[in-house]
């Protein structure tokens, strides 16, 4: 079991490496098919947990005379959230071949070996972050992300990219210091750097501890106050913010804190009303911030800013005893995931075909090329929470688990009611737009687009149904 | 008069030089003073020696004599002979009058840190203790306040005497050997630093510390 | 204590090449003899530190010459440092005089001439880390100096020529306060012990630190570490690192860098050891960390604002010796031990870097780096390595700096020093934002038209892909034999009985490391 969670994380690092060896037409090959060895990997890992009955397992890799470094477990939450974030990979690279390519017509490139290089290593990161069982491995998949997204955010080279992707690393790397602070303590109160060993800590430790990891948490998912750099990241060629910015890093944020929350073997209350707090202050603050956006990814970053929101708020509530809001934050990670990776490569084969993200003058999105228009509304309609989309149903487990704990604790309820009311006024904007650029006849940018490549069609097809299905694939494993 | 009045006696006139050292106008002439407060030093070597009966002391004022009367001031006016900076002028930042001032209060503040020092070796020569200390600091002030690169170098010489006067007051039976590695070193430091003022002067053609300028921040 | 020839035949090696290669004749393009006696010493220095190490490793301290020459583990981890950095710079040397004799930088005399200095060099710092006479170690540091003024000076223009009397002059001055201050631990010694001859051995000082005076301790302590602290690069004595580094040949700067500055705090923990017995480690640890902290700060902000490669990377030297002396001043078994891996981290990754702005240079002629663009388009392995380097020192997984930062940070949170640790990590952000500009500025980009693209050969890129290596082995796990030098080192620092070593926590988790470091209060 370990071994395929191993060879999950070290697919893709070996497949950069051979990236960085070999001619430049070939890394494009040899980026697919190694996202799609480790895709092949989870995907066994995930079948033969499943029918091992689900037990979880871990194993120490890297011990330095006893003291645990690195290690690696799975569980349900691990298995579900790694096979999201390698599957997405494996979309995204797949996407990417024919994205960086001379047809382009936002932005034509190449695509150059350090993009496959990067994404791989990404990948590989990501995975390892989900399987650590240590806060030092936690922090070293944390540090490398860190390093790659600043490659990934600032690869056009032009000076807005390179100064949003520091941006980017500064401000991660700031927050990063909150699990710079957690390792430390866990550390020499414990002797350990195992995760598990969070459960053991006296209550004031264990406290330090989880507001600690909660910063860096913050950090990484682009809550208040460090979430300036992720509408900056934009700057990223688009599959790369549908990787990084919907999927895998700002989903390492939210991960840890739900990490550190599981082992923690009951988190004390005051852990909880920070983290919803200041969750509700990030998704009002991330819903005023909508209303200004005309380009597509602008508003689907402020968008991801808040849909984090909804997950940190969903974790804080579970402290208070609500296991539903746990797995509704479980499921909303996984569900969010495909939706929001969906929504950005629309907007990337919208860039791709007509040249602009500008949404005033896309309309007729429908009628020129079917399959983004479809995109585009199962998408917005899946990250608001539409039922039968997937957003609903990890939603309504947040609220709902929110509302059983709120008899206990009033003051959530208040809480719950800004979130319900942003729940509504999220999808009442995302309406507007919907209506604004999918129906009717096509804008004269709209009628001028090239066709959708093959590649991307069949991308777009799969998150397409996965916007429906992953809910009940979320569903279904958490039990 | 004991043995150690005279020492401390000796001390005094070494402040004297190392003033005449700081404000002499030309280098060659900071060389011919540095000679004469070598002499003095070597006459408190040659003093303490006697007054505890340490052969190795007398050994080494015989060292002493030999590297800092003779073998540095005749290498620093050799090679110093030869160059001039006339724009320079004296190169003082300040005057001499508050040169001499300052050295005063120098002197003054070595005199109470010594006296908080209860080592028995001490006891009986504690003013010529603190103007080694002072010694050691004049020299340092030497550098800062000099703007000359070559009366910088005799900055130094008197810092290197300031200590070595300390270790013979407070350890009259250290072995030779520490001796000899030290006033080796530091004649050492004496030519390769007057070698590279040398090689300043060729290049900038100044001997002026202000006119190098190059590297900043 | 075991009596070795180790210890001499490493110092006689560098020295019998200085002056194989003075006596043998210059000739056009440079001498290959030269460079042969030159690569022979440099291995042959490497053999003998590691068989040293390795023999103190297996429990054994060297003494030579009657206790003048001591190697315990701590001199050990520094007799590592000079032989194996200065071999790895000194092949790096080899292609970098040759193409500055080839572009007509250096004379044939010249480029013999720094093979005598860089051999000097390496002698006088072999030396200083294995003294245990503390008169003879100062002389060593002194002697330092004087060897590495003519590398810097080596160019003989204008520039050089001023960062040499710079040099000279603020080190000169500031290891007399470290001859003042050896002058009086002597004495104190000697009245203390009555015995003069006794006195000047590190080891017994070490022994009998009790007897000492406790306000001459305090004193000397203070002259110590502004002499060699000089020496060493801390702020504010630290003026004459920035241009010395940046205008000394690449080489040079590595090794000024990587491991000049280390022999310097090497000779300051050797007195820290013996003031901590003397006086308490209080007085010791708050001036240490003082200075390192101000370190710290101080060239946080400078790295931040220059445009040359070489004083970029100089500031960053300030600011990690800062770190080490941060380490110290934290103390107890984690903070002096991570203080010494951060030595030996420091110096790898420094000198990897020190040498790529040597590639750097002998292909855009030029440190500035407005003017150096599109480097890994142009010279992919010289990209590769720079950058590696470069986030490397910025302290990112899985390469060495990330590990020792994470521990001196951990110590100090240990202590209790929380604000002080958080601010800390908040200054080296400011200098992560530097080294990435580096990346983003120079490694990345469009290539200028002007330049032809292609790498430096070779034998310039083997030694840096060596460092590379190192860089990273001891950044994924500390070899065990690292980790154990390491931590003996820190049993010899906090003068602890070395057989029940003081264990730096990371070793022992069988006992919860709150007991080794019992908690602090936070303190501001």
């Amino acid at each position: 079991m370990i071994n395929l969670a191993l060879a999950t994380i070290l697919t893709p690092f070996l497949g950069a490496v051979l990236v960085a060896l070999a001619p430049q037409p070939v890394a494009k090959t040899i980026g697919r098919s190694f996202a799609g060895l480790a895709f092949l990997a989870v995907l066994t890992l995930a079948i033969s947990f499943a029918r091992g009955g689900m037990v979880a397992t871990e194993r120490a890799l890297l011990a330095y005379g006893g003291v645990e470094i690195l290690g690696f477990g799975v569980d349900r939450v691990s298995v579900l959230v790694a096979v999201a974030v390698v599957a997405i990979g494996l979309l995204v690279t797949i996407y990417s071949a024919d994205y960086f390519s001379a047809g382009n017509r936002e932005h034509a490139d190449i695509g150059r070996r350090r993009f496959w290089a990067f994404i791989l290593v990404f990948i590989g990161a990501m995975a390892g972050l989900v399987f650590t069982s240590t806060v030092v491995g936690q922090l070293v998949f944390f540090e490398i992300t860190g390093a790659c997204s600043w490659a990934l955010i600032g690869y056009y080279e032009k000076p807005k990219a390179l100064a949003s992707a520091l941006k980017a690393l500064i401000v991660t790397h700031i927050a990063s210091l909150g699990l710079y602070v957690a390792a430390a303590v866990l550390f020499l109160s414990t002797g350990t750097f195992a995760l598990s060993a969070i459960g053991t800590l006296p209550a004031a430790t264990k406290t330090i501890v989880l507001l600690a990891i909660l910063v860096a948490a913050w950090g990484k998912s682009a809550q208040l106050p460090f979430h300036m750099w992720l509408p900056d990241a934009m700057e990223a060629p688009t599959p790369v913010s549908a990787y990084l910015h919907a999927a895998s890093m700002v989903k390492v944020g939210v991960y840890i804190f739900a990490r550190a929350l599981m082992s923690s073997n009951g988190a004390p209350e005051i852990v909880g009303w920070v983290g919803s707090i200041m969750a509700i202050v990030t998704l009002v603050y991330g819903f005023t911030m909508y209303l200004p956006q005309a380009d597509l990814k602008r508003l689907l970053a402020w968008s991801t800013i808040t849909q984090l929101s909804y997950i940190f708020l969903a974790l804080s509530l579970s402290v208070f005893g609500s296991q539903l809001a746990f797995d509704g934050a479980i499921a909303h990670i996984f569900n969010h995931a495909f939706a929001k990776t969906l929504f950005f490569l629309v907007a990337g084969s919208l860039s791709y075909t007509a040249g602009t993200r500008l949404l005033p003058i896309l309309r007729g999105v429908l009628a020129k090329s079917p399959i983004l228009g479809i995109g585009f509304v199962v998408a917005a309609l899946a990250i608001t929470g539409v039922p039968p989309f997937s957003g609903f149903f990890s939603k309504f487990a947040i609220f709902a688990g929110g509302f059983r704990v709120g008899d206990a604790h009033p003051a959530l309820y208040v809480l719950l009611v800004v979130a319900l009311l942003e729940s509504v006024g999220s999808f009442a904007w995302f309406l507007k737009w919907i209506g604004h650029t999918v129906p009717g006849t096509p804008s004269e940018t709209m009628a001028a687009a090239q066709p959708v490549p093959a590649a991307m069609r069949l991308v777009l097809g799969v998150l397409i149904v996965m916007a429906v299905a992953s809910s009940f694939i979320a569903t279904a494993w958490l039990g | 008069m004991s043995g150690f009045q005279l020492v401390n006696g000796l001390a005094g006139l070494l402040i004297v030089t190392s003033l005449l050292v700081i404000t002499a106008r030309r280098p060659t002439g900071s060389a011919l003073f540095y000679a004469l407060q070598s002499l003095v030093m070597v006459a408190i070597f040659l003093t303490l020696a006697g007054t505890v009966g340490s052969h190795e002391l007398t050994a080494w004022a015989g060292t002493s004599f030999v590297t800092k009367v003779l073998l540095v001031p005749i290498l620093m006016t050799r090679l110093l002979g030869r160059i001039e900076d006339t724009k320079l002028g004296s190169g003082e930042r300040i005057p001499p009058a508050v040169s001499v001032l300052l050295a005063a209060v120098v002197v003054v503040l070595c005199f109470w840190v010594v006296d908080g020092v209860s080592l028995p070796a001490a006891a009986a020569i504690k003013p010529a203790l603190a103007v080694s200390l002072s010694h050691f600091f004049l020299g340092l002030a030497a550098i800062v306040t000099q703007r000359n690169i070559l009366k910088q170098v005799f900055g130094y010489c008197l810092m290197e005497n300031g200590s070595h006067l300390t270790l013979a007051l407070l350890a009259a039976k250290a072995p030779e050997v520490v001796e000899i590695g030290i006033a080796t070193d530091a004649v050492f430091a004496v030519v390769i630093m007057a070698v590279l003022g040398l090689q300043i002067h060729r290049t900038f053609g100044t001997l002026d510390a202000d006119q190098l300028t190059n590297l900043k921040g | 204590m075991v009596p070795s020839l180790l210890p001499p035949l490493m110092l006689a090696a560098p020295l019998a090449a200085a002056i194989a290669i003075a006596i043998l004749p210059a000739r056009d393009g440079g001498n290959r003899t030269i460079e042969a006696v030159h690569v022979a010493s440099g291995v042959v220095v490497a053999l003998l530190a590691l068989v040293s190490v390795a023999r103190v490793i297996g429990g054994a301290d060297l003494v030579a010459f009657g206790g003048w020459l001591y190697v315990d583990p701590l001199a050990a981890i520094f007799v590592g440092l000079v032989g194996v950095v200065g071999l790895l710079t000194g092949l790096y040397a080899i292609s970098y005089v040759r193409h500055d004799v080839e572009h007509g930088e250096l004379t044939p005399q010249k480029h013999k001439i720094f093979y005598v200095f860089f051999n000097l060099f390496v002698f006088t710092m072999m030396l200083a880390v294995t003294a245990n006479n503390i008169v003879m170690m100062w002389v060593a540091v002194e002697a330092t100096t004087l060897g590495s003024a003519f590398l810097v000076g080596l160019y003989g223009r204008r520039s050089s020529l001023e960062a040499a009397w710079k040099y000279v002059i603020i080190c000169t001055v500031g290891v007399a306060f470290g001859l003042y201050g050896t002058v009086l631990t002597f004495a104190d010694g000697a009245a203390a012990f009555g015995d003069p001859e006794k006195a000047v051995f590190w080891t017994s000082l070490m022994a009998d630190a009790g007897k000492l005076d406790p306000m001459l301790a305090k004193i000397a302590f203070v002259f110590v570490l502004i002499g060699f602290g000089t020496k060493a690069g801390l702020f504010p004595m630290h003026a004459w690192l920035p241009d010395a580094h940046s205008e000394a040949p690449s080489p040079v700067s590595a090794l000024l860098s990587g491991v000049l500055l280390k022999c310097a705090l090497f000779v300051v923990i050797r007195y820290l050891a013996v003031t901590s017995r003397a006086v308490g480690p209080e007085f010791p640890q708050m001036l240490l960390m003082m200075l390192g902290f101000l370190s710290v700060a101080v060239s946080a902000f400078l790295v931040y604002v220059q445009h040359d490669l070489k004083r970029k990377l100089a500031y960053h030297s300030i600011e990690h010796l800062g770190l080490i002396a941060l380490g110290l001043g934290i103390g107890g078994p984690l903070g002096i031990g991570a203080a010494l891996l951060h030595a030996i981290n420091h110096s790898f990754c420094k000198a990897l870097l020190f040498c790529s702005s040597g590639n750097v240079l002998m292909m855009y002629g030029t440190r500035d780096l407005q003017q150096v663009k599109g480097l890994l388009r142009r010279a992919p392995a010289s990209g590769i390595l720079l950058m590696a380097g470069a986030l490397a020192l910025a302290g990112f997984p899985p390469f060495n700096v990330f590990v020792s930062e994470f521990l001196i940070f951990a110590a100090g949170l240990a202590q209790g020093w929380w604000a002080l640790m958080i601010v800390t990590g908040l200054l080296f952000t400011i200098t992560i934002a530097a080294l990435i500009h580096i990346i983003s500025g120079s490694v990345l980009g469009k290539v200028p038209e002007t330049v032809p693209v292609g790498d430096v050969g070779w034998r310039a890129l083997a030694p840096m892909w060596a460092l590379l290596a190192i860089v990273l082995v001891l950044g994924v796990a500390v070899p065990q034999p690292v980790a154990h030098l390491v931590r003996e080192a820190t049993a010899v620092v906090l003068g602890g009985d070395r057989s029940a070593a003081i264990a730096a926590p990371w070793q022992t988790p069988a006992e919860p490391v709150a007991e080794l470091a019992p908690r602090a209060e936070p303190r501001i």
